[in-house]
């Protein structure tokens, strides 16, 4: 058996998870919160034009994968990053640097991965995970979502690394070459801070940032209307499933930046960041009302103040909540 | 009622769920403790998940901030009365 001693935490999400396992195995300790808020990890963008299983694709957080490269680049650490055509050629790559004695990180497709339990299955093509040995034909996961470590036959790992659809893994894998001995934390919270609120405040797309809440607002508005009541539920129960269930979405990201902006006051030593921090969590909180106003919906539970409209109130609500936080973060850096 | 205070907790989560998810088939009583509180049985699923994160708070002050938390403490009544519990107490 092959086993690499691997520090297995369990994270919200499997991103600022991965990334802060693989930093504490390289001696950084890190914790989940700041490496989101400093890779920059909250955004949101509404993009009808994208399909996940057949409905709009609405995203909490920034594109996959950048989380790791903002942090490797503001801790100066070296990662290296392959893509794979062949199935085969990228497990030989993954045992290859086992064998070194180096955790792998991987892009899979979560519903492949036999040891999900049937009730959290879901298909999402950005699941990031690490391989940190092997015994057999095993595979010795740390999945962050999980409290344990995991275990998965290589067939169920190769499957989920090739997995089909919106954001195919095409077999990606990640792993740190090299950190740093010496890390400006300081430099590191602010830059992360600053794009943060550069991409929620001044993304040209009408769908993205702030501007994306209202614009989702305005198009879920008319949705009953543009697309009946059955499709709209559907429309709806995506927006809930990707804010609630995919990577503990919206309000889920919410919190994290807000225990992130703790961390940054810290650091920083500035008592303002503490103050945005309970403002990020009360908008985190609206976020979540949003969400069960349209569980309601979805369900046929709604009461007479659950409706499109009152949703679409709330959306816009947390974008005028989080446009005053980032304008006075970049106040207070 | 689902919120009076001299219902013993367990009671209290089965009659919350029952009542506010409007569960028809299936009454309070018929819940056991440990069985899977997301299966076929109460026909419930993740966007039921977010009102019951959202009941929890509203009738008991715990905010169950991420499906880091959401998993293990919603796998059951037993399990989410544990977590309440525990939440209360550290509050």
């Amino acid at each position: 058996m092959l086993k690499i001693e691997f520090p297995h935490k369990q994270s919200s999400h499997c991103e600022s998870g991965v990334v802060s396992n693989l930093l504490s195995f390289h001696g950084i300790a890190t914790s989940e919160a700041l490496a989101f808020g400093i890779g920059t990890g909250l955004f949101f963008a509404y993009l009808p034009f994208i399909k996940l299983n057949k409905l709009p694709l609405t995203t909490y957080r920034c594109e996959a994968g950048g989380i790791l490269k903002r942090v490797a680049k503001r801790l100066d650490c070296k990662i290296n990053w392959q893509k794979f055509r062949d199935p085969h050629k990228a497990m030989a790559a993954l045992d290859e640097k086992l064998a070194m004695g180096i955790p792998v990180g991987c892009r899979t497709g979560a519903y492949w991965l036999p040891y999900f339990p049937p009730a959290f299955r879901f298909h999402f093509n950005a699941h990031n995970l690490v391989v940190y040995g092997k015994d057999g034909q095993d595979y010795l996961i740390s999945d962050p979502v999980f409290p344990n470590p995991e275990r998965c036959a290589a067939k169920g790992l190769m499957k989920a690394r090739f997995s089909q659809g919106a954001l195919a893994p095409k077999g990606v894998m990640f792993y740190f070459e090299q950190v740093s001995p010496e890390i400006d934390w300081a430099a590191a919270i602010t830059s992360g801070i600053k794009e943060v609120c550069r991409r929620m405040l001044k993304t040209p797309l009408p769908m993205a940032g702030t501007r994306g809440i209202h614009f989702l607002a305005d198009r879920l508005e008319q949705w009953p209307k543009k697309l009946g009541p059955e499709r709209s539920k559907l429309y709806v129960g995506q927006l809930i499933r990707m804010q609630e269930e995919i990577g503990t979405g919206g309000a889920g990201f919410r919190f994290m930046y807000a225990a992130f902006l703790q961390e940054a006051a810290a650091v920083l030593s500035n008592t303002v960041l503490l103050e945005l921090s309970r403002k990020m969590t009360a908008a985190g909180d609206i976020w979540r009302e949003t969400a069960v106003i349209g569980a309601r919906i979805c369900k046929g539970r709604a009461s007479a103040k659950d409706t499109y409209a009152e949703m679409a109130n709330h959306l816009r609500t947390c974008a005028r909540e989080e446009d005053r936080i980032y304008e006075q973060l970049l106040e207070c850096i | 009622m689902a919120n009076g205070t001299d219902i013993p907790l367990k009671e209290k989560l089965k009659a919350l769920i029952v009542e506010e998810l409007r569960i028809t088939h299936v009454a309070p009583q018929e819940i056991t403790d440990d069985e899977p509180i997301f299966a076929d049985k109460l026909g419930l699923d993740s966007i039921d998940a977010v009102e019951v994160v959202y009941l929890v708070e509203k009738y008991f002050d715990v905010k169950i901030k991420d499906m880091k938390e959401a998993r293990p403490a919603l796998q059951s009544i037993n399990t989410l009365a544990a977590f309440i519990e525990a939440h209360c107490l550290r509050n």
